[in-house]
């Protein structure tokens, strides 16, 4: 029921052929982690005989209905690195360390489907040749021969092809991270999600005939979340507020359902990489989308963690080609990214009395926080704050989730610091004048009184002088996505 | 009778009136120009979504 393979090179992988029956493609899948998978992956377990749930849900309601016969069962393929050997006879895996979790790397399933055979996986980053950057994760926990692990990662399949295409997957993907990462929220196999996507169950092949945006909308309402769709003409690849939200969601740990119409096909935007930063003093206002190298996607026909360009290249597609993108939301977030997106250049008129930077020599930056996560890093970096902007940050009654804007200069972007920041409630309403629960920089605040409907300018609002923050690193706000430690 | 409540400032040390002037051309620019305009970026946008709702995906 278990096979070691040990990887010399990457070549070795091709024993996978001779040990594995051929409906679960071994050879196609050989040469896909052979091509894709760091040298750091130095042996293979191969599991046989495991029952997964996944691919269970479509063999009880469309394989097993076939002509054809179909086996039940998956074959799991588990990557460790050099220091791990499998004893055969005792069914034991043995490391120098006793620490077996510091050298997993995670799991791919085969299904006995034929073609497109790679099942629910979950693979580290840091073992995908060309991943790089900030990757959002959750710890996903393994059993195998009696041993719990857990591998940080996000959920990738390929598409079924036949019951299932790329807008189903990346739609799975997204849910089955939501339902690892957030106790909120169910898990959904999936032929759930194929049946999640219609009013009725469409029957056979339907869904493979795929999948209109609003019906993968329609899949993540189902499943419990306020999604927002946000489109941009397709004629106009130019539309930097779409991109700039984007890149703000994704910075907030919401992983994007992405459609590029012009190829009919969808990803999950699951990460992204910073560019170098620049020292040249470039001019004008720019924002942190103009600062983003690439995005990391989740894409059914490739491994994941695949980055692309945000600008046109040699890859097959780059950021620019998406035109729609949804985010699946929890509830209370009703002042949208487009608001933020005017309201954050504007607040440079309060700049006389906070202390901006100039506004052509800024790089904005906005994301989703919870109130709570503000307080934490307050806390975290209290040696950041006077102690009376603690104070405010700690007694504001914020909402259960805020906008954050951030302004940095050049320098201090470069550095990972900021001038000052904005915070927003994201349950304001469109035509609010002042929106804000609090704005400050390093020596002044403005906090505002959100405790009554219609703020009165002249006593809804307070100012506050700081000092001692002059020279303390004043921290850009990291929202935790993993970073990747390439192997 | 309720028992008033306390303002929020009430809570926090050290914070000073603002001028209504310092404020002025922030409101200004709010009532004039950034919410109008926000009021018709999220109109475009639900415009461009009710036509990508449409599109198809299949690859």
């Amino acid at each position: 029921m278990y096979t070691w393979i040990s990887l010399r090179s990457s070549a070795d992988l091709s024993q996978l052929a001779s040990l594995i029956p051929s409906e679960y493609s071994p050879g196609v899948v050989a040469q896909n982690l052979a091509s894709n998978l760091s040298n750091a992956v130095k042996a293979v377990l191969i599991e046989r005989n495991y029952v997964d749930k996944d691919y269970r849900s479509t063999y009880y309601n469309f394989y097993a209905k076939k002509g054809q016969r179909y086996r039940a069962d998956c074959v799991r393929l588990h990557f460790f690195d050099e220091t791990v050997a499998f004893d055969e006879n005792a069914l034991q895996l043995r490391c120098s360390d006793t620490r077996l979790q510091d050298h997993y790397f995670g799991y791919m399933i085969l299904r006995p489907t034929g073609i497109a055979t790679i099942g629910r996986s979950i693979l580290s980053p840091d073992v995908r040749k060309g991943a790089s950057g900030f990757i959002i994760t959750a710890p996903h926990k393994v059993h195998l021969l009696g041993y719990q692990l857990f591998v940080e990662g996000f959920p990738s399949m390929d598409q079924h092809i036949d019951i299932s295409v790329c807008a189903h997957a990346a739609c799975w993907s997204i849910l089955r991270h939501y339902s690892e990462r957030y106790n909120v929220y169910r898990e959904f196999l999936t032929h759930d999600i194929t049946m999640m996507a219609q009013q009725f169950n469409p029957g056979g092949l339907v869904p493979s005939k795929g999948l209109q945006v609003s019906h993968a909308e329609r899949i993540f309402q189902e499943a419990g979340t306020f999604p927002v769709h946000v489109a941009r003409d397709i004629n106009k690849p130019n539309d930097l507020a779409f991109y700039r939200q984007m890149i703000a969601y994704v910075e907030s740990r919401f992983p994007l359902f992405a459609a590029m119409h012009i190829r009919g096909h969808a990803v999950a935007i699951v990460g992204f990489e910073w560019r170098t930063p620049s020292t040249f003093g470039l001019p004008g206002l720019r924002y942190a989308w103009d600062e983003v190298k690439s995005l990391s996607v989740v894409d059914d026909s490739q491994l994941p963690y695949l980055s692309v360009s945000t600008q046109a290249g040699s890859t097959a597609y780059c950021a620019l080609d998406i035109d729609a993108f949804i985010v699946a939301l929890p509830e209370k977030i009703f002042y949208p990214a487009d608001a933020v997106d005017r309201l954050a250049p504007a607040l440079f008129k309060l700049g006389s009395v906070v202390g901006l930077p100039k506004q052509d020599e800024t790089i904005i930056r906005y994301f989703i926080t919870t109130g709570s996560a503000l307080r934490r890093f307050a806390r975290d970096r209290e040696s950041e704050f006077d102690p009376k902007l603690l104070q405010t940050i700690m007694t504001l009654p914020f909402a259960q989730f805020v906008w954050v804007v951030e302004f940095a200069t050049e320098a201090q972007w470069a550095v990972g610091q900021i001038a000052a920041r904005a915070v927003i409630d994201a349950t304001a309403s469109l035509r609010e004048v002042m929106p804000l629960w609090l704005l400050h920089s390093r020596t002044e605040a403005l906090v505002f009184d959100r405790q009554t409907v219609n703020l009165n300018l002249s006593t809804g609002i307070r100012a506050l002088k700081l000092v001692g923050m002059e020279q303390t690193a004043f921290t850009r706000m990291e929202q935790n996505l993993r970073t990747t430690q390439t192997k | 009778m309720d028992k008033k409540e306390d303002s929020i400032f009430d809570l926090i040390e050290g914070l000073t009136p603002v001028a209504p002037y310092q404020l002025a051309e922030f409101e200004q620019a709010m009532n004039d120009e950034v919410i109008p305009a926000i009021v018709r970026v999220v109109e475009e946008r639900r415009l461009l979504a009710v036509e990508s709702r449409n599109r198809q995906l299949k690859c």
